[in-house]
């Protein structure tokens, strides 16, 4: 950094983009060689491989910007739009789910029953488990919020234990929510209420884990000191990322379980 | 470093006074610990007690010691031993999964006798 005469990030040439594409084509391939010949090999293989990746690019990015110094304010700047146009991307996949519950409720087949729910599938009770589920996230919310205030505020314990009380609540979610697919009266095979379920339900569950991850190597990154209350970007990504589970969640629950019940 | 050119002149101007200083970097400065960020100004060692180290001691300009060392070594490698045999395990899996990938999709491609 000593030798550029821009405030701007040359990165060093890194293997990680190839290892990360050689990991999504075992993992489709090793996927298509499941189905028809019963073989995990290549598709574990390939999911062993995109985890080493993301470990080592991350880490990378943690190396230049916290022990290198390469995050300047207009770096800075990219990494937020990153972020912002990632989180976007992902809400246009979940408008997805979302259009397709929309079009087989609204209007119900005479296969159905011509009502919604279908005939024949016990609902799950919007005010029970599904409620629990909503406070415990909007918790998370609010935790995750002290934890930014916190870390700006130079409080190193504070930003410690409201970080871990709001991975805790995260995990807390995903355990309720296994129990709740547990013990459901339907499956993902029960007609088009199934698939809408389930297919919205889980991929929202997975990114609940991801992002419970995520805010995990936060907490880590926190206890090693490595954010300070000017600069903690990595902390704030995590945050977006959450409170867009968040608010994917409220809407999964009016639709879903609340409006769809 | 961050430096200013100034447009008119197309010269360099030294970095100014409000220059962006990430934590605790300074280039070209021998290694002395940064006065301690993380703590409240407004809290001295002997008030904050045991507040003082919570989790450990703080490491991180000893990193950025390792890290900033001008050795050409790209920051994938950085950190020596450790970081090679992840590379090469990592890379390893790559080219030995890239070949089995093809071989399992050339014997999928043959058509299935009934």
């Amino acid at each position: 950094m000593a030798h550029q005469a821009h405030a701007y990030h040359m990165v060093d040439p890194s293997p990680w983009p190839l290892t990360g594409a050689i990991a999504a084509l075992l993992m489709t391939s090793g996927l298509a060689v499941w189905f028809h010949f019963h073989s995990t090999t290549l598709m574990i293989l390939g999911t062993i491989l995109l985890l080493l990746t993301m470990f080592q690019w991350w880490r990378d990015v943690v190396r230049e910007g916290t022990f290198q110094g390469h995050h300047t304010p207009p770096v800075q700047k990219g990494l937020r739009y990153g972020m912002i146009l990632f989180i976007t991307s992902e809400v246009f996949f979940f408008l997805g789910f979302f259009w397709a519950f929309y079009h087989s409720s609204l209007a119900p087949t005479p296969e159905l029953g011509g009502c919604w729910p279908p005939t024949g599938i016990t609902t799950l009770d919007p005010f029970e488990v599904p409620l629990l589920n909503t406070a415990v996230l909007l918790a998370s919310g609010v935790t995750v919020t002290w934890a930014h205030h916190s870390i700006m505020e130079g409080e190193r314990k504070q930003a410690i234990q409201s970080l871990t009380l709001t991975i805790a609540l995260g995990f807390y979610f995903t355990f309720l929510q296994a129990m709740e697919y547990y013990e459901a009266p339907f499956t993902i095979a029960d007609g088009v209420y199934g698939s809408t379920f389930f297919v919205a339900t889980g991929f929202h569950g997975l990114h609940v884990i991801i992002g419970s991850m995520f805010l995990a190597v936060c907490l880590l990154r926190q206890i090693h000191f490595h954010f300070t209350s000017e600069h903690h970007f990595g902390f704030e990504a995590a945050a977006w990322y959450w409170h867009f589970v968040d608010v994917v969640w409220l809407f999964l629950y009016i639709s879903i379980y609340w409006w769809g019940s | 470093m961050y430096y200013r050119l100034n447009a008119v002149t197309q010269r360099l101007t030294g970095a100014p006074a409000t220059v962006y200083n990430p934590q605790g970097l300074r280039p070209g400065v021998p290694s002395v610990r940064p006065p301690p960020v993380f703590v409240s100004p407004t809290k001295l060692a002997s008030e904050a007690g045991s507040q003082v180290e919570y989790l450990g001691a703080n490491r991180v300009p000893d990193l950025q010691k390792v890290f900033q060392r001008s050795d050409g070594v790209p920051v994938h490698l950085k950190r020596g031993l450790i970081d090679k045999l992840l590379y090469r395990t990592t890379m390893g899996l790559t080219v030995g999964g890239a070949l089995y990938c093809l071989v399992a999709l050339y014997i999928a491609a043959q058509p299935r006798n009934k």
